[in-house]
């Protein structure tokens, strides 16, 4: 005999797992501070690529113009200003990061709460 | 009004049922219009500006994710501009490399939009952009309308100047200045930026509140910041934007947006109530407006004949149709014999155009017409035996 309504929780569960639900699983498989740390740790590197790239196109930009000052300044003053520059944008990009990734953390934890409590009803029903 | 509520229970209906074929239709036609629109802006590289490889390409892209088409589209950039110049391609891909680093890594579903605003751009409706993005998606939205605006004038820019990087001396600093200033100084870019996240910003606060026709007064109110924004650019700046093209632009991005609206937002303000309760710890004040909606009419086709006695009721025909045939063949009396083929013929006529009540009658006729044949055919045979 069917279930109408173990039948439309199954469907429910399924239609999550295909689509939300893959990417909370995969989030609830860490540790808050696990998950955090390993986003942080991508962004730290998307941002010194990001800084690289950036800082090379200022360079050589005017590179000749670089490569004629580059005995007359205080190269330390320059790489205490780049260094500067790096950590602002490393710093801000890890905050907006840190941000995000609280947010989306908790919002996967919340919908994956409803998940297991669905899970615990659909076996409920099964004991009955 | 309802029958056209009535066509959007069609349509998503239509929709949900072939969402599996719709899905990589529309990919595949995302994916070939933009990649038709950078061979036709760009096209320097002989070897992909072809309906072949781009079809190809579109199809290779309808079933990989959507995030993929913009990896795509950006090789097809690379590419063309490689042919152009090395330097072009380095600045192209650099930017490009930039924004996935530092945004689209975040928000892979955010890489449709950097698609549509330039798509957007061509077809002279970019303010639909803001527009839409306001009324559905979110603040941070800004980001990927602005990475679209910046791709669409730095090609533009390139497309533009083609022939003065190309006639440039070969100094490779040279050429990397020239673009880099092209995209850092683009006035033109910098205030269509600022305009469309000003515009989302607005379009999007105003959607949000709690007043009656919140998401029209919200795209009018975008349209209307759009626009003064990008003529007083153009009044400070010297942007050249032409007065008419933005009026009529944004008079039609209106119109898509309303078009969005009935789809997305379809709600009853005259059936809207507002009540009040309260439990232990709040006083609730809420208002509630009823979605606009109507059931689709099905239509229920009654079965009077089941399909196996319309089957049998059509081999039947053939049968005493091909016997009645026969039957005038044989038959002596030809006059007559000649009359039931002629009811013959009209009846296997009406037989190709009838529903199966028709089809019934058919057989009855073609039994009577046969019937007369084979009457006929005794009549015939007895004439020519009293000649005898």
């Amino acid at each position: 005999m069917l279930n109408e309504e173990r039948i439309i929780l199954m469907t429910k569960m399924a239609s999550y797992e295909e689509h939300e639900g893959k990417k909370n699983v995969a989030i609830g498989n860490y540790f808050r501070s696990d998950y955090i740390g390993f986003q942080l740790l991508k962004s730290v590197i998307s941002a010194t690529v990001a800084f690289l790239i950036v800082f090379g196109m200022f360079v050589f930009y005017d590179f000749e113009m670089f490569m004629q000052d580059i005995y007359k300044m205080d190269l330390l003053s320059f790489a205490k200003n780049v260094l500067i520059a790096y950590a602002v944008t490393v710093g801000g990009y890890t905050v907006i990061t840190y941000i995000v990734c609280v947010k989306r953390y908790n919002r996967a934890k919340q919908s994956l709460k409803c998940y297991y409590n669905n899970l615990k009803k659909l076996s409920g029903i099964y004991e009955k | 009004m309802t029958k056209l509520l009535v066509i959007r229970e069609y349509l998503k209906n239509f929709y949900s049922k072939y969402e599996i074929y719709l899905r990589p239709t529309w990919k595949l036609l995302l994916a070939f219009i933009t990649l038709m629109m950078i061979n036709g802006k760009l096209g320097y590289m002989s070897q992909i500006d072809n309906v072949v490889v781009v079809l190809m390409a579109s199809l290779m892209c309808s079933f990989l994710p959507t995030g993929c088409i913009a990896v795509i589209a950006a090789l097809f950039i690379t590419l063309h501009l490689y042919a152009l110049s090395m330097e072009c391609a380095l600045v192209a891909l650099l930017l490009m490399v930039l924004m996935f680093l530092l945004y689209f890594r975040f928000s892979s579903k955010d890489s449709i939009v950097l698609l549509l605003t330039p798509v957007s751009f061509v077809c002279k409706i970019p303010y639909v952009m803001p527009l839409a993005m306001g009324l559905v998606g979110t603040p941070v939205s800004i980001v990927s309308v602005s990475c679209g605006t910046i791709i669409y004038y730095f090609l533009s820019f390139i497309s533009d100047n083609a022939t003065t990087i190309n006639v440039m001396e070969d100094d490779m600093t040279t050429r990397f200045r020239f673009l880099i200033d092209g995209l850092v100084n683009n006035k033109a870019m910098i205030v269509t930026v600022v305009a469309f996240a000003a515009a989302l910003i607005v379009v999007y606060i105003i959607r949000r509140l709690s007043i009656d026709h919140s998401w029209t007064i919200a795209m009018v109110a975008g349209t209307l910041i759009n626009i003064v924004m990008l003529l007083v650019g153009d009044l400070v700046y010297d942007t050249n934007v032409s007065i008419l093209g933005v009026l009529l632009g944004g008079i039609v991005s209106v119109l898509l947006a309303k078009a969005l609206q009935f789809f997305v937002f379809s709600v009853d303000y005259s059936r809207t109530e507002r009540v009040q309760f309260e439990d232990d710890e709040y006083y609730y004040y809420v208002k509630a407006v009823p979605k606009l909606s109507v059931a689709t009419p099905t239509k229920t086709v009654k079965k009077i004949n089941t399909q196996k006695n319309y089957n049998e009721s059509n081999q039947t025909t053939s049968r005493t149709v091909n016997t009645m045939n026969s039957a005038a063949r044989n038959s002596a009396g030809t006059a007559r014999a000649a009359g039931a083929s002629r009811t013959v013929g009209t009846a296997k006529a009406s037989e190709r155009t009838t529903t199966e009540g028709k089809a019934i009658h058919n057989v009855r006729t073609v039994n009577t017409v046969n019937s007369a044949a084979n009457r006929s055919t005794s009549q015939g045979s007895g004439r020519s035996s009293t000649k005898k």
